[in-house]
């Protein structure tokens, strides 16, 4: 995935998180920091700023949906209350197991 | 992109339908990300613990133990396939892309999509497919004795189950939280496993009495109880069947070296041939491909166990199926460990003295594990697009040089350097992890590396976010 991050007059501030450069790599992580002692310590300013270079994604496989593409967009927010919903149903279930098994007596236990 | 048919156009019909976590269409502040990544973090926490309604029964061997803490999964839990259905689609569609079997243009957009659209696809129909094998094989008992409305409840379980992690990985790497989710939750089950092992106070009947299953307590516990403190002390450290603190201990070495080790690199100079006066560095690591070598390396014995394991319970006897591997239940912990064949040389000794009495062994195990992760290493580098050509690619195309060599001469500098770290690399990670195997830390040495690896990377990440918030407001 090569990634020319040719613009990076401001790219660590104002880059959308989707496609700014690669954070998982250890590398490029380095270079960033590297690059903010060096802007800090020397008068090269944060605007001109040291290129981010390479991004030498070895750990590339950890990340996978990094682009946008055509689908059912969903904001975070409902992932995260889906999933709540998701934990609250099976617990519902279990809840519902238990009593509906209390309900029909000690008969056969393995009820649906 | 002369036409013809692509096997990547056949995912289009399918990418409208696939959830997809919308960008942020504005800069996450620091604390906002925080506060994702811990209750993504929780949600997978209560999903690892919560049982699957309907199962029957999880006794008896689990064939998968060997892959739980690389997996992040929770036998008998919602999180039954943890982050399995990623990590394979994941890992078979990088293959497929870098081995060219599948055409991907990385610089048009399209191609892009449908390859992650792909990725998705595949991980929502793995996570299917286990969840019926699962059941299907009787994991939770047979079919018959489940009902067939239960089964059905089992497999939509995990699928949705499947489908969470998905989209947390998701919401986690879009921006909105730190790091990726995958690296998360690895490291999250392992520490959550190594804590449980030195603080357990679940109390195992074990014919001397019950002992506590957490390390330290029951040192503490031993040293109170035992009337000659010095047996007791002794048991503490080196009793075989339950954590110790020798293997606590263990843990915490194998932590430092690995932490002390990240930081050797070699740092190339480069320099900007446009703008003057502006140094760079291009750092090459030790660990130039972080933990991936391990990771393929136990995908790689994993899945030799799996057959092995399944063939030797059909046909065992076998010339060929014994070659593979011969396996017989643990008196311990009831889990089937192998006794023979290639698997159970690809396996680490249990203890020093163990190594002594099987040389072979022993020797056979090191030389795998080395040659196994340097190779994958070297592989890695080339799959995942990192290797030196690659590299001075992305240089070149950032107008960067380095200071006292031609241009031409990139690519061979870059080439001294980053092959020997990927092998070396390679090899020193397959080394820690031996040693961290033979010390005994919790969790088995991959296990460890994982997650000291992960763990060191977040620290990265915290360190870069700060630096740009700092940046950000110092501009």
């Amino acid at each position: 995935m090569a990634r020319g991050s040719s613009s990076q007059s401001t790219s660590s501030s104002t880059t959308r998180p989707g496609t700014a450069a690669p954070r998982g790599s250890a590398a490029a992580t380095a270079g960033m920091r590297r690059r903010r002692l060096g802007a800090s310590s020397s008068t090269a300013g944060g605007g001109g700023g040291n290129p981010v270079v390479g991004s030498g994604n070895a750990s590339n496989m950890l990340r996978f949906y990094t682009d946008d593409s055509p689908g059912l967009k969903i904001s975070p927010t409902v992932v995260l209350v889906m999933s709540l919903c998701f934990i609250g149903f099976v617990t519902t279930l279990h809840v519902l197991g238990k009593f509906y098994r209390y309900r029909s007596g000690s008969g056969s236990g393995s009820g649906a | 992109m002369g036409g013809g048919f692509r096997v990547l156009h056949l995912v289009r019909p399918f990418l409208s339908f696939l959830p997809e976590v919308q960008s942020a269409d504005r800069k996450i502040p620091f604390r906002e990300k925080v506060l994702y990544t811990v209750i993504s973090l929780f949600i997978f926490l209560v999903c690892s613990q919560l049982p699957l309604y309907g199962i029957h029964s999880t006794t008896g061997a689990d064939p998968f133990y060997w892959m739980r803490v690389i997996l992040a999964s929770n036998r008998g839990t919602v999180m039954e396939l943890g982050i399995t259905p990623i990590v394979t689609s994941g890992l078979v569609m990088q293959l497929l892309a870098g081995s060219k079997i599948i055409e991907v243009d990385n610089n048009v957009r399209e191609d892009r999509a449908l390859l992650n659209g792909a990725q998705k696809l595949l991980g929502i129909l793995i996570a299917i497919g286990e969840a019926v094998a699962y059941v299907l094989s009787g994991m939770y008992g047979s079919v018959s004795q489940l009902g067939v409305g239960n089964a059905v409840l089992i497999i939509i379980q995990l699928w949705f189950a499947g489908i969470i992690v998905i989209c947390l990985d998701e919401l986690l790497q879009k921006g909105y939280g730190l790091g990726s989710g995958i690296s998360l939750f690895i490291a999250t089950n392992m520490c959550e496993n190594i804590i449980w092992k030195a603080f357990s106070p679940t109390t195992i009947n074990s014919g001397r009495g019950a002992e506590f299953e957490g390390a330290v307590i029951a040192l503490f516990h031993l040293l109170i109880t035992r009337t000659d403190k010095v047996r007791g002390l002794r048991e503490a450290f080196y009793r075989q069947n339950l954590p110790n603190v020798t293997n606590l201990l263990a843990t915490v070495l194998i932590f430092l070296i690995v932490i002390y080790l990240q930081g050797f690199r070699v740092v190339l100079p480069v320099r900007s041939k446009n703008a003057r006066g502006q140094q760079g560095s291009y750092p090459i690591k030790l660990f130039y491909t972080s933990n991936m070598p391990i990771i393929l390396q136990s995908a790689l014995v994993s899945n030799v166990y799996f057959i092995s394991q399944l063939l030797d319970r059909k046909y065992s006897g076998n010339f060929f199926v014994n070659l593979l591997g011969k396996w017989k239940e643990s008196e311990y912990s009831g889990q089937s460990i192998p006794v023979g064949g290639l698997a159970y040389y690809i396996t680490a000794p249990s203890s020093l003295a163990d190594m002594v009495a099987h040389p072979f062994h022993a020797i056979f195990y090191i030389v795998f594990m080395l040659s196994a992760c340097a190779l994958f290493s070297k592989t890695w580098i080339e799959v995942s697009g990192s290797s030196a050509r690659d590299v001075a690619k992305q240089l070149k195309e950032q107008q960067m040089v380095m200071p006292g060599h031609r241009e031409s001469n990139l690519y061979k500098e870059l080439n001294r350097y980053i092959p020997t770290a990927a092998a070396f690399g390679g090899v020193c990670i397959g080394l820690l992890t031996v040693l961290a195997d033979l010390m005994g830390a919790i969790g088995s040495g991959t296990g460890i590396l994982l997650a000291v690896t992960i763990i060191y990377q977040y620290f990265e990440t915290f360190e870069k976010e700060k630096a740009s918030e700092m940046g950000f407001f110092g501009l």
